[in-house]
């Protein structure tokens, strides 16, 4: 088992799961408002930066594409925080 | 997630490669782009019609969502896997891995028509409310993508299969996946966006 | 020259600058109409002008194209064209049937020309850049497929090569997007929708990947870089421009009686349309810095620059600036929409046929490239051109923010011809810009008649 998960991508599809089980589950009981947005998103965050660094393998490439794709993922998820945050008010 | 040390990052300096074509990771940027406005537009559109989205987002099939990130991810995780196998030269594990990822994908679109085939036949359109008008346009701009990276991994399965990638050279292969690689991270924004916040 | 029959292209460049001259021309008198509503009426009224303007434009533009084409295939495939002899019987008929379309307009009122040509057997006739009589759109396909027969057949004994497949493809589109001009429903929704698919899927799909596929040769040509590297950029800018392209029609559908969702789809896939431009403009200041050779046609890579600047500026920024539909609900078929078309048109196809007859004539003339002398006066074109294009852009640009503020966004709108006489002064200075572009022109055409030393064709 430990071997395993030696493997970058054995523990990234490992973690991508558990928290698509996370997202799927938040969304059975019902949650709603700031924190289960928040929660929301940042576990879309976690997964995505996973993708990004383990399955695309940027984790050694050259800083300006890490940059970009990282990103990326963080404008997006602003924009998304802040259009909820406004729909909140 | 671990940083490298200083001294490591020099070392590494020199190692430091993008996997696959630089032109795959510009088309790649612009995809990207491409799906942060349709989500910016979504999320700020739904700001202004917040109990018309909640209330319809109550009528997707969050399972059927939930399963298909689980598709994708598995798909991609098993290109990974042929990556892998291309840089150990290990022939038949990179046909293997790029076959059961098509087939993820393919499990994909079934699902998704599945989905669709019950939202159109209960007569929803793009044209019944703005909720449907973006479920609708964002999953099926998605769907797109996805057959279009199940057509690259079909042509990655075929040269894979007449021996084209190894340690030697996986530039192709690298490319497509990382082509995938970004269906599945639009699909882990999309799905709770879509489907779960509220 | 590597084959004899490219020496077709010739004939179709120079047509091509002789209907360039007239455009200029009718410009000319149609910039003068917006200020002296009455100038040279009733000879040539101002809807007269537009539409020769515009035809003109469109007719040279194909010329340029197909010039184009002709000295391009035969030297990517290796061999010589199919048919010499069919590309200059089609020269001809295209020359003639243009003129006479032409002259129709000019001097019969544009009801009797549809009734003489037989517009009430199938009515396609007078809709906006598709105005022309039904035999000249059906010479117009005659044209087109003898054309493309010519070079398929000339390809497919040759080699196949990226960037004579993405020429092709374009030149495909061209015609058959062309059929929907045949199509005009009663429905007027219908009628503009399919109006679209001609206009928009030319100059916002297939002609950019003509642009992209005469780019990338004359870069391959003047750079030698390598062809690998040229062609996966062009692989790159091929797709966005079809994805950003084909759905973003859609800009065109906000207000026409289409459903709405046309607004998000338009907004959204538009405003990602600037992006193959600007891959296009990275890629030929890319190619040129990474050159490994010198070619002493100068001219040639400064149009080519040239072009990926303009287009960007021109089609990308320029249509960006209107393309949202919050924007276009105020700025819908105001002067915006004139200063992003003259500068779009100009930046991209305008100045990438320039281009290639800078790149073809000098070969077809038996040289490698003009004389200095002769160059240098281009290059003075090239600026003269460009700058006026630029000013007569901001100019119209000026005036459509004027003509959106007092007729649209204020208070107390002023009515259409009110505004119109308010922004007199920006179309002057547009005209006088107009002026020093026929001046750039006259250079032009004057560089070719100037002798001196030539490069020694290879």
């Amino acid at each position: 088992m430990i071997n395993i998960l030696k493997n970058p991508a054995h523990r990234a599809w490992l973690v991508l799961m558990i928290a698509t089980g996370m997202t799927w589950y938040l969304g059975e009981v019902g949650a709603a408002g700031t924190w289960a947005i928040v929660a929301m998103l940042a576990i879309a965050f976690v997964k995505g930066r996973l993708v990004i660094l383990d399955f695309m393998e940027l984790r050694e490439a050259p800083m300006m594409w890490r940059v970009l794709l990282e990103g990326w993922l963080i404008l997006v998820s602003s924009l998304i925080l802040l259009a909820y945050w406004i729909s909140l008010k | 997630m671990s940083e490298s040390s200083p001294i490591t990052n020099q070392a590494a300096a020199s190692t430091k490669r993008l996997p696959g074509d630089l032109a795959i990771w510009f088309f790649i940027m612009a995809e990207m782009v491409a799906f942060a406005v349709f989500f910016s537009a979504y999320a700020f559109t739904r700001a202004g019609h917040v109990e018309m989205f909640n209330l319809y987002q109550q009528t997707l099939d969050r399972n059927l969502g939930a399963l298909n990130t689980v598709l994708l991810i598995t798909g991609s995780w098993f290109i990974v896997l042929a990556v892998q196998a291309a840089h150990r030269d290990d022939q038949k594990a990179i046909s293997r891995n790029i076959l059961l990822g098509f087939l993820c994908g393919g499990g994909f679109l079934a699902v998704k028509i599945i989905e669709y085939s019950a939202k159109f036949g209960a007569g929803i359109s793009m044209s019944t409310n703005t909720f449907y008008m973006f479920y609708i346009s964002l999953t099926f701009f998605h769907f797109m993508h996805v057959i279009l990276g199940m057509v690259i991994l079909a042509v990655l399965w075929f040269q894979s299969r007449k021996g084209v990638y190894g340690s030697h050279d996986a530039n192709g292969l690298e490319s497509g996946a990382a082509y995938w690689h970004m269906v599945d991270l639009l699909w882990i924004v999309l799905f709770p966006l879509v489907y779960v916040m509220r | 020259m590597q084959f004899k029959s490219q020496a077709v292209a010739k004939p179709y460049f120079i047509a091509a600058i002789g209907l360039f001259v007239g455009q200029i021309l009718f410009g000319l008198i149609l910039g003068l109409q917006y200020v002296l509503g009455d100038f040279l009426f009733p000879a040539i009224p101002f809807n007269v002008a537009r539409m020769v303007h515009t035809n003109l434009l469109i007719v040279w533009l194909l010329f340029g194209f197909m010039g184009g084409a002709y000295f391009m295939i035969p030297e990517e495939s290796e061999t010589e064209l199919f048919s010499p002899k069919l590309a200059l019987a089609m020269f001809w008929i295209f020359l003639v049937a243009g003129a006479l379309t032409i002259v129709g307009y000019l001097t019969v009122p544009y009801a009797t020309l549809a009734a003489m040509t037989g517009n009430n057997l199938i009515e396609t006739m007078g809709r906006e850049f598709l105005e022309q009589p039904l035999p000249t759109k059906l010479g117009i396909v005659v044209v087109a497929l003898a054309f493309l027969f010519n070079l398929t057949m000339t390809m497919l004994k040759g080699k196949k090569t990226a960037i004579a497949m993405v020429l092709m493809i374009g030149l495909w589109g061209l015609a058959v997007f062309f059929l929907f001009s045949f199509y005009n429903p009663v429905n007027v929704v219908l009628d503009k929708f399919f109006w679209w698919w001609t206009v928009h899927l030319w100059v916002e799909g297939v002609w950019e990947l003509i642009l992209g596929s005469f780019l990338a040769f004359v870069l391959i040509k003047t750079t030698g870089v390598d062809r690998e590297v040229i062609e996966k950029w062009l692989y790159v800018i091929v797709t966005l421009t079809l994805i950003s392209g084909i759905i973003g029609t859609g800009h065109h559908y906000f207000w026409i009686g289409t459903p709405e969702y046309w607004q998000w789809w338009g907004s959204i896939f538009s405003a990602l349309e600037p992006i193959p431009f600007f891959g296009m403009t990275v890629f030929a200041f890319n190619m040129v810095n990474r050159r490994r050779r010198e070619h002493p046609n100068k001219a040639a890579v400064l149009w080519a620059l040239g072009t990926g600047v303009m287009s960007f500026l021109g089609a990308g920024v320029w249509g960006f600036l209107h393309t949202l539909a919050p924007v276009n609900y105020y700025t819908h078929g105001t002067q915006i929409t004139a200063a992003h078309g003259h500068m779009a048109f100009y930046g991209a196809y305008a100045m990438v046929n320039l281009m290639m007859i800078s790149y073809a004539m000098p070969i077809l003339r038996g040289r490698a490239a003009n004389s200095n002398k002769s160059q240098v006066l281009e290059m003075w074109s090239f600026w003269l051109m460009t700058i006026a294009m630029v000013f007569i852009t901001l100019f119209l640009t000026a005036a459509g923010i004027l003509q959106v503020w007092l007729q649209r966004v204020s208070d107390t709108p002023l009515p259409f011809m009110v505004a119109q006489e308010k922004i007199q002064l920006f179309y002057w200075m547009r005209e006088w810009a107009g002026v020093a572009f026929l001046i750039g022109l006259i250079v032009y055409i004057t560089s070719f008649f100037v002798g001196g030393e030539e490069e020694k064709a290879k």
